[in-house]
Formats: C-alpha cells, structure tokens, sequence
C-alpha cells in the first residue's frame, strides 16, 4: 500500500470508475473489453450461452448470451465468474515430467517422447490393454471424437472410460435399454409446456439452476419433487414427496401398479409401440401402495396421488439426475422411470418424455461421439454391420475396430489394483477426489508403472500423483462443440491464448497421434477441431444422432441447433421418438420388469446413518476450477455436514461442532455441523466439491452391474464429534 | 438406415420464449422513489445477484453489496428453507445518512436513492454501525465506504441493476413507491423473517413472502457468532481521551503542572490515534462538518476544543481555562458515548455505555481515593449490561451475551481480574497499569462483543467487510 493510500489521498478512482459498454451499458471499467467473444459455458450440461469480454489478451469478464435459447441471458454464479478460472493461480503452463521423485518442467517433446515411450514399454511388455485411458465429460465434442480414434485405434487398447461413468452412465444404459439407442428424447421446452412435471433426485436450484428459470415460466404446471432431502428445489414443488432413500423404483413400480388398477394407461400405444407388457404388469403387481409406502415412507394415498396426477396429466414431464444415476440399480431406475412414461404413451411429446437432465457440459458429446461404451454414432461393438460402416467411413482394416467394449471406469480401477493395467492416462478429471472409496483407488494409483494427468491446473490431487503432467487449455482457450442434455449442439470459441505451452487437448492429441505414427492414417490432413467436426458429420450422418447438416459456419450464424439435423434436410427436430418408433431392431421400446432392492450397505448400529453426498450451487465438482475462483469460496468456503436436529440432540452435538464423519472404508475429520431439518432423521449430507473433507473416503466399491455407475449416494456412517477418540 | 419419422417444428425461434428486457417502471414523480422488490417465493437462493453485483462494480470477494442469506422453518418434512436477497433499501430514514460527520450521503431528489461520494467520504466507517442492515462496507483496498446504489448508472440510462438482470427466476424487481404512501404501509410490506424490523430506518424493499412462513423461521447463521472488528485505534483514543479528561478533572482540585504534560500528551496521542482509525487520514478535519447533526462531528468538535484548552491550560495553569478544559472534555466524553447509542448495534445502545465511558475517567484519573468506588461501580455496570444481554428477548442482545459468556469468556474475566486487582492496590502508583490495562481490555471486548442488527447469512458463507 502506497502513502498516497495510506494517507487517503488515493482512493483508487480509476480502478473503480464506471464507463459504457456498447453492448451491456454501464459497468464497471475495468470490466469493459475490447471484444465480446460469443460461446458456450464450460461448467454442467444446461449449455448457457455467454459472451467472454477480451481486454489486451486477457479474460476481463463474462455476460449471458441473451440471444441463447438455453439460458435467455442468464448464468449462474459459476457461469457469471467463469473468466476468473482462465487466470486464476494454478494453471498449468508448461508439462512436468516426475525425475527423482519430483515433477520438474520439461519441453513439449521431452513429454510426448516419455509418454509414448512409457505407454509403449507397458504394452510391449504387459499386453495392448495394459494401457488404461480415463477421460470426462468437459472436452469438445471434437476432442473425444478424436480422442476416442486414438486410444482404440492408435494405442489398440480397448480399456478407454470416462469420468462420465460417474456421472450419467446410467441414464446412457438406461435409454438404450429402453429405447434402443442412448438419446434423450425430450427438451428443455417441456417444462414449459408440461402439465405435470417430476423431478426425481434433481435439485436443479442448486445443481442446474437456470433450468429452473424453465420451470418457472410454466405457471399451469404441477410439479412434484421426489428426493430424501428437502432441496431447495423440493421447496419450489407443489408435492414434495420425502422418498425413503433409494426407494425410487418402489415408488415408480407403485404409481405403475395404480396406473394399471385404475385403467389410466394407453392401450393401444403400448400394443403398438412396445414389448413386454404382461411381464411388467405381472412384475408390479406385489407394488401395491400399501406395499410401496413401508418401503418408502409414504404414506398409500400419497402414493396413489402421485399415480393419479401422472395418470391424468395430458402432458406428464419425468425430469432426474443424480440421485437417479448415482445408484447401483440405476439404469433400472431410468428403465423403471421410462416403463411409466411408455405405458402412457407419452415419449416424445410437447411436455411429455422421460428426460435425463446429464452433468458436464459436454457429457453428450462423449456419450454420442465416444468410443468407450459404444462405438461413435451409437453404434454398437457388438455389431458386425456397425464397425464395417466405420472401417469403411474411416478407411481402417475393420478388424482394428473392436467387438466388445473394454473395461470401464470402476473396472479400469480394479483392473489396476490386479497390475493387469499398469500404464493410466488421466485426461481432465480428478479421480482423487471424484472417485469412491478413496483408499482403494490410492491403493490401485500406486500399482501404476507410468501416470499420464492432462489437466488444465496443477497442482490437483491427482496431477501430484502423476509421473507426468501436460499442460491443457481450458474452456475459453479453445474452439469447437458442446452438447447440452437437451441435444442441443452450441459452439465453444477461443477468447484468449492458453497460459505458458499449455496447447488445446486436440492439438496434444494429434501431437501424441504424430508420436504414435497413426497421424496420417487415422487424422488424414486434420489440422484443427474443424476438421475433427466435418468427419464426425459424416460418421454420424443417418444415425439417430446426426450431425450431417450442423456446420460451424450454420451455429456460428444461427446458434446452437438440436441433433438430429441432417443435411439436405435441415429441419428442427426438438423431440425423438414422436412417432413411436423406437431405436430397437423392430422399432418397438421395451418395458422391463424392474425389483426394487434395498441399497448395499444398510445402516447399523456401529454405523446408524445414511450419507447422502451432493453438490451446491457455488461450487462444481471437485473445485478445480471454483476452488480457485474467490468469490465462489467466499460463498462456500468448505464442507459441512447436515444433520437432523433429533439426531444431534441423542449425539448431544451442537451446531457448528466439528464432527468426524466414518464409515467402514475410511474417515473424514473436522467437518463442521450444521444441524438442520433440510435432511430426515437417520439421514446425513455431506457435499462432495471439497478434496479437503472428501466425502470418497467413506463412500464404498458398490458399481451399477449394467451402467458401472456408482452407489454414491448412500453410504452407512457415524457421526462423532471430532477429538474424541471412542 | 432410415431414422424414424421425428417430430417437426419450424425453425423460427419461440414465441414464448422472451428475451430479458428491462421492466423498469417510469422515473420517480415527486414524493415518490424507486425501491426493490424481493419475491422470496421465487427466489432458489442461487447467489447470481451477489456475483453479478461484484461483476458490475468491479468489486473484490470480500466486499458483497447484495448478499444473500437464509431461513429454515419447521420439521422434516415440512422444512421450509428460503433465501433473502438484499442490497440497499434506500431508506425513507436512512440511519448511514444521518450519522455521517462529512455528509458524504444524500438521498437523491429525483430517484429517491440513497447515495454514497466516495470523494466526500473519510473512512470513518460509522455509517457501518448505523445501518442495520450492514448495508454499507469498509473497502480495506480504497479506504472509503461503499454500498449498493442500485446502479444508478444503469438505471440513469434506462437499464435495470445488475442484480434484477441476473436473477434467473425474477425474484427482483425496481418498482417505484409514494413515500407518504409507504408510510403507512411499510411495516406490512417491508418487513420478513431474517430480517431487522423495519421501523427503525423505514426501509422501502418490498418483500413477497410465502403465505405459510412462520414468523420465527431461523436464520442460517442463527448459531453462529462472529467477534466484529476490534477498532484498535478507537480502543486507545477511548480509553485514553478519558483518561485525559479524568486527570485534568483531578488536577483542577490538585494542581501540578507535571501531571498536566503527560494528561495533556496523552491526550494529544489519543486524537493522533483516532485518525489512524479512518481510511483517509489526511481528510480528518472534514469530520468537523455535520455538528449540528452527527454525534461524531460532535465527538470531534468537543475534543478538538478540549485539546486547545488543555495546551492553554497546561502552560498558564488557570483555573478558569482549567474549568473550561474539563467541560469540554466530558462533553467529549457524552459525545462519544452517544455515538454508539446506535439502534443498530443493540449491546452498544444502552446508559451502560455511558456510565462505562465516564467510569473509566475516574478510575484512570490518579486519584487513588476514588479508585474504589468506581471499580465496584464499573463491576456493577459490567454485571447488569452482561444481565441485560442474557436476558435479552431480542436476538442480537442474547447472542453479544453468548460471546461474552462464551468465545470471549476468558477474557472478560482477565478484565474482571485487572479491574478488582487495580483496585485493591489503589494505594500504589503502579496498580494504574493494570487498570488501564483493564479499561483498554474493557473496550476492546466492547468493540468485539457487539453483534450488530443485519439481515441472515447463510450456514457456510464467509462474511462480507
């Protein structure tokens, strides 16, 4: 501080003037760019359009896009603070090579030459498949296509994941089991449009907020919020229905058993439109309301007004996220979810479908144009059909292309543990915080003989642990395609440089293509994401998620554009399966029986409680970014633990204690209580965004059998007060 | 393949679907202002006001012009959680406006807002104690106060504040209000659970609230009790002024020109320390401005004369300039009590701040004799403002007695210790250390022991300047 300050002579005028901006008017000056760069947010799947402001080079502020369909101008608080994750301490400038045990700055080529070399040495030695490659939802959509190229047709191994499996994979497995195809069907126009709205395990208020502005346009809606917690979404329900943990497919399976009894179902649609009817009919029938209120803690008539409110509504909208997806029965929640809005008929529809609400921004690009659980396009390993179309769209030996998935996420892991993968490449994710059952993942991390971690920043838990970190750009760095959950495909631009070397994930992915010598071969001529784009168009042409008639020059011009958008046809499609035709071989959607079963670990004694983990609105997963954004920690600076004041009284804690939080597998200490009626007795919340009071500790190894997606959201734990030992 | 038949809609954009376009109503007619209006119903508690707030005016994470806090009512199930959103309520009697020594307020003739010069202000920071809202904040970096003025810039050009632009789920809205109207209506419309009870500066925010809220919804931070800023600088210049004043009390009865030169340095050095206290020091004089309104300009004006005399009386020794130099000084001293007799912070605002001020001229006046008595009179004021507090219905009063009875237990009792200990060895020139000791501790925990009236946080959040 200077003594012009100190004196007060100085209060810093010029920093704190006001001028006009051409476009949003008066605002502070510092904040005012020379230009406004026109992209799409980097943080969850809602897909908001906004403006990066430039000043000299540097990131000065961010505004809505009020021109976007999504978001109508508004952001949320990450949104509207995202400039400050581009130059906030931390990010990575340059790659760091482990050389005696510490990670010392290296060239470019001194990185690729020890990648490649380290992941050759392990295959040469181990097998193909002893490389292990985890990617995220947070690339382009011309980053994971041809990422996917990369790990399966450049380094041969099939046991390519992404931290999309902990995420939104049961919604993927879900669909297709249902439908046929991955692809949800419906819009975020149904909110406002439907007459009855179902948020199942979403807290959009927290998680997906300027969804909720959807919501809230719709004044005739009924909606109803099913979750354990009182959300803050639950408190903008006309029903709030407080389900027992877990207990959603009980009551699915009951509103089903109502439907049934009182004749509210579609008939023909069902003749027409779907298998297995008599099976899921014979399956609900034990799910009477009575049944289904001892499992989930409501009362009969709740359960059969939920039923009826369904069954009558000419517009019934199924909504879920996480605390669907986050379950090791969920894709057979999602199917369970999909048999109701199929009995009625209603898939499809203007304010009727069932609807995953996904997680990352570009979680849908991967799930469309990945090579992990599928083949690009939604195509299927197992089809001979599906990879010769691909061998002959990219001019490979078919027998490269694989004809079965490989491990996924969970199994990469164990598979780790077993030394059977001993080589991992990390690509913009933090599984050191993200993953459960931190011990055995720390446990299978120092089984690795080479650890690869490309992230935009450095140090995170996991890029201390890598043998060798790259240096990414991030969001606003970059230029290519995101996918929102409405399969609206918005463009992403580069506002500024990278900081340091650090390059775009794509040119790092040529970059190592070069390395591998498969550049020519499976990257022909690529120069930019652009390129990436126009082959995607068309391998993903005639396929359910086409992509044939979007270009760059048709979003930068008109916006964001829902696929399918075919080319020659170019004609707004904002719902699928209108028609009743669904993705299967014979058109028809599957119903499919589904038993609910009591989650895996049920609380004891030694352990009476049930950990339920989430998110808030400050904060995205595991703080990266938003840890290093200041106002976002001022808001929410750390964990803490929600329990109900009934419980507290019995524990004799207080609000604001420090409390340890244990389960079998680990223990997570200092965690500062907040006793409130937000969660029921028996039940505690602790956020998951904070590595510090990281909720993996005491989460368990318990996968979805279908999806690999896992049961984060309950876990068997005590609360004790911390320092007392017992 | 062929895809399935997919529903077609033409590509022309929504009809529903509206672009944000500034509501605001026409400009304020005369007798009427603009003022905020918060729809809890619609509000999710997402904090995009707050963020786009800092965003408009550039300002750091620590300073939050419009926060948001929250309430919880009822039980599980029937949880009623809801938020607050708040920047100023440019108020029909804003209290910031009336105590400031350098008028660098003004309710603004044509919209009603209340303004804030940041060239006028000095960095007092007593329009932070005034406001019971905690409206206005102390930015370390500039050393001036700033607070929310509803951008007027943006408004002055026809566009809504930054907030209302944000706000995804319009939960704030500008609308213009009749203030004689308001009046009348105020108590109905503005006030709501979390926050401070309108009446007392006549707030002009319009609340919606649910139908069903009980009116003893918690707020977030109802458990939570933070120290506030000890004001070291005004520690000193407390205790010391009444020292000062105490001594040349003393030495009209028993004159000694020694004992005047250090009275009258002491004094001197408290004034110095005073102006450490603001953010712009060069600019202490302005603080004389408002006399005949703010008790801070009259703090400063009864002192300054105090001073003069003093130095006056120091050299020539009369006793007529002596008189003269004790009056002014414990007017000085009623001044600075009645500075914090301030609604706003309820612990401060009691006789006991007075009988505190005056009690500890006495007791650091060297004069043994008189020690005694002011120590049991000091203990019993301590006894029964500690008495008050607990028993306390209001809900700022009770939590400044759990964090004197608390968090800062242990000092309170040093304070106990210093006094009773000063007290016993009176007869000895050195217990006067332990008693100023005593009385600098007394003030500080009357600094950090206050919880001031404001608006709920939330559970986590840190809190703004």
């Amino acid at each position: 501080m200077n003594t012009r300050r100190l004196l007060g002579l100085d209060i810093l005028k010029e920093k704190y003037r006001y001028a006009n901006d051409p476009q949003f008017g008066n605002m502070s000056a510092q904040k005012i760019p020379d230009r406004w760069v026109k992209t799409t947010c980097g943080y969850c799947s809602v897909g908001c359009g906004m403006l990066i402001g430039v000043k000299d080079g540097q990131a000065v502020s961010v505004r809505g896009d009020e021109a976007h369909p999504v978001n109508a101008g508004k952001l949320c608080p990450k949104g509207l603070s995202e400039h400050y994750t581009l130059r906030a301490d931390g990010r990575l400038r340059q790659p760091l090579l482990r050389k005696n045990g510490k990670l010392e700055p290296v060239s470019w080529s001194e990185a690729l030459d020890a990648m490649v070399s380290n992941f050759q040495r392990v295959q040469a030695k181990h097998g193909r498949e002893a490389l292990g490659v985890i990617s995220t939802g947070q690339l382009l959509t011309e980053e994971f296509y041809a990422l996917g190229k990369l790990v399966q047709l450049g380094f041969r191994t099939r046991n390519y994941c992404g931290n999309t499996t902990l995420c939104m994979a049961a919604a993927a497995a879900g669909y297709k089991r249902s439908f046929g195809s991955d692809g949800p069907p419906g819009a975020y126009e149904d909110f406002e449009t439907a007459d009855v709205i179902f948020l199942i395990g979403a807290n959009i208020a927290d998680n997906h907020p300027i969804l909720c502005q959807h919501v809230e346009r719709n004044k005739a809606k009924h909606l109803v919020v099913v979750d354990p917690r009182v959300s803050k979404t639950a408190m903008l329900a006309n029903t709030y229905l407080p389900i027992a943990p877990r207990t959603d497919i009980a009551l699915l399976n009951g509103m089903l058993h109502v439907l049934i009894r009182e004749d509210l179902i579609d008939h023909a649609y069902i003749a027409a439109h779907t298998n297995g009817f008599a099976e899921l009919a014979a399956s609900v029938a034990k799910y009477t309301p009575e049944f289904v209120a001892q499992i989930t803690t409501l009362s009969p008539q709740q359960i059969i007004d939920a039923a009826l409110l369904f069954g009558r509504a000419e517009r019934p909208f199924l909504a879920w996220t996480m605390g669907v997806n986050h379950s090791s029965q969920g894709a057979e929640t999602v199917n369970a979810i999909c048999n109701l809005s199929l009995v009625r008929g209603k898939v499809g529809l203007s304010g009727a479908s069932p609807f995953s609400i996904t997680g990352q921004c570009n979680a849908m690009g991967t799930r469309e144009t990945g090579f992990t659980s599928g083949l690009p396009g939604y195509r299927k390993f197992e089809s001979a059909a599906d990879r010769a179309e691909l061998a002959a769209l990219w001019n490979v030996d078919p027998d490269i292309i694989p004809s079965a998935r490989g491990l996924a996420y969970p199994d990469i892991i164990e598979a780790m543990v077993k030394k059977q993968v001993r080589a991992l490449w990390i690509i913009a994710t933090n599984p050191l915080v993200s993953f459960p059952n931190q011990d055995l993942l720390r446990q299978a991390m120092g089984e690795l003989e080479f650890l690869v971690v490309q992230d935009g920043y450095h140090p995170t838990p996991t890029t201390e642990l890598a043998h060798l970190v790259l240096p990414a750009a991030i969001w606003g760095e970059k230029e290519g395609t995101y996918t929102n959950s409405e399969r609206r495909v918005s463009k992403a631009n580069r506002a500024v440089d990278p900081p340091g070397q650090a390059r775009t994930d794509f040119d790092i992915f040529l970059l190592i293509a070069g390395r591998l010598g498969v550049k020519d071969s499976l990257f022909p001529n690529w120069t930019g994401p652009k390129d990436a784009f126009e082959e995607w168009r068309r391998v993903s042409a005639g396929r359910l998620c086409d992509y044939s008639g979007i270009t760059y020059e048709l979003l930068d011009r008109e916006g964001p554009i829902q696929w399918p958008y075919r080319e020659g046809d170019p004609i707004t499609v904002t719902r699928l399966y209108s028609d009743g035709v669904f993705q299967h071989p014979d058109g028809k959607a599957k119903l499919i029986p589904i038993e609910w079963l009591p989650f895996p670990e049920q609380p004891n004694e030694r352990f009476p409680f049930v950990l339920n983990t989430g998110r808030t609105v400050e904060h995205w997963h595991t703080r990266t970014k938003t840890g290093r954004v200041e106002i976002l920690e001022f808001m929410s600076p750390k964990a803490w633990l929600e329990m109900n004041p009934h419980d507290a009284e019995k524990l004799g804690l207080r609000p604001h204690d420090q409390v340890d939080v244990v389960s079998r597998r680990g223990r997570v200490r200092e965690v500062e209580l907040r006793i409130t009626a937000i969660v029921g007795p028996g039940q505690v919340f602790l956020p998951f965004h904070y590595a510090e009071f990281n909720s993996n500790f005491l989460t368990q190894s318990a996968f979805d059998p279908i999806s690999r997606e896992p049961n984060f959201k309950q876990s068997a734990v005590r609360v004790e007060k911390s320092g007392v030992q017992r | 393949m062929s895809l399935p038949l997919l529903e077609r809609a033409i590509t022309e954009a929504d009809p529903r679907f509206v672009l944000s376009t500034t509501t605001l109503p026409p400009p304020p007619g005369p007798g009427e202002q603009y003022r905020f209006h918060f729809d809890m119903t619609k509000c999710i508690g997402c904090k995009c006001c707050e963020v786009a707030c800092n965003e408009q005016h550039g300002n750091p994470a620590d300073i939050h012009w419009r926060r948001v806090g929250e309430i919880e009512a009822g039980e599980y199930p029937f949880t009623q959680r809801l938020h607050l959103s708040m920047g100023c309520n440019h108020c029909v009697d804003a209290a910031c406006l009336t105590g400031c020594p350098v008028d660098a307020y003004n309710k603004d003739a044509l919209t009603g807002l209340v303004l804030h010069s940041a060239d006028a202000c000095i960095g007092c920071q007593y329009c932070t104690w005034n406001c019971p809202y905690g409206v206005p904040q102390f930015s370390q970096e500039r050393g001036v106060v700033g607070k929310c003025d509803m951008c007027h810039g943006r408004l002055s050009q026809g566009d809504e504040p930054a907030c209302a632009n944000a706000c995804p789920e319009q939960a704030i809205a500008i609308e213009v209000v009749n203030i004689e109207q308001w009046k009348l209506e105020y108590r109905a419309l503005a006030n709501a659970p979390g926050m401070p009870p309108a009446d007392q500066t006549i707030s002009t925010t319009r609340i919606t609230l649910p139908a069903n809220l009980p009116a003893n919804a918690q707020k977030g931070d109802f458990h939570r009790v933070r120290p506030e800023h000890p004001h070291w600088p005004l520690v000193f210049m407390l205790v010391l002024t009444q020292l000062s004043v105490g001594t040349f009390c003393r030495l009209l009865f028993d004159p000694g020109q020694a004992g005047a030169i250090a009275a009258l340095l002491i004094g001197h050095l408290a004034l110095a320390a005073s102006t450490a206290h603001l953010g712009r020091p060069i600019h202490a004089y302005r603080a004389l401005k408002m006399w005949h309104r703010s008790w801070l300009s009259r703090e400063v004006l009864a002192f300054s004369v105090f001073a003069g005399a003093a130095t006056l009386y120091t050299a020539t020794q009369s006793f007529a300039i002596g008189a003269a130099t004790v009056a002014a000084g414990l007017i000085g001293i009623a001044c600075s009590a009645a500075l914090y007799l301030v609604p706003a912070r309820p612990a401060w605002n009691s006789w006991t701040t007075v009988a505190d001020f005056y009690l500890t001229a006495v007791l650091l006046a060297g004069a043994p004799k008189l020690v005694p008595v002011a120590a049991a009179a000091q203990l019993l004021v301590l006894a029964f403002k500690y008495l008050r507090l607990r028993q306390s219905e209001e809900f700022e009063l009770r939590q400044s007695a759990r964090l004197l009875g608390n968090d800062l237990k242990e000092l309170v009792w040093l304070r106990i210790v210093l006094l009773v200990g000063g007290a016993l060895f009176s007869y000895h020139p050195a217990s006067l250390l332990p008693l100023l000791a005593g009385e600098l501790l007394s003030r500080y925990l009357f600094f950090v022991g206050v919880v001031p009236r404001n608006m709920a946080a939330t559970f986590g959040g840190r809190k703004a300047a």
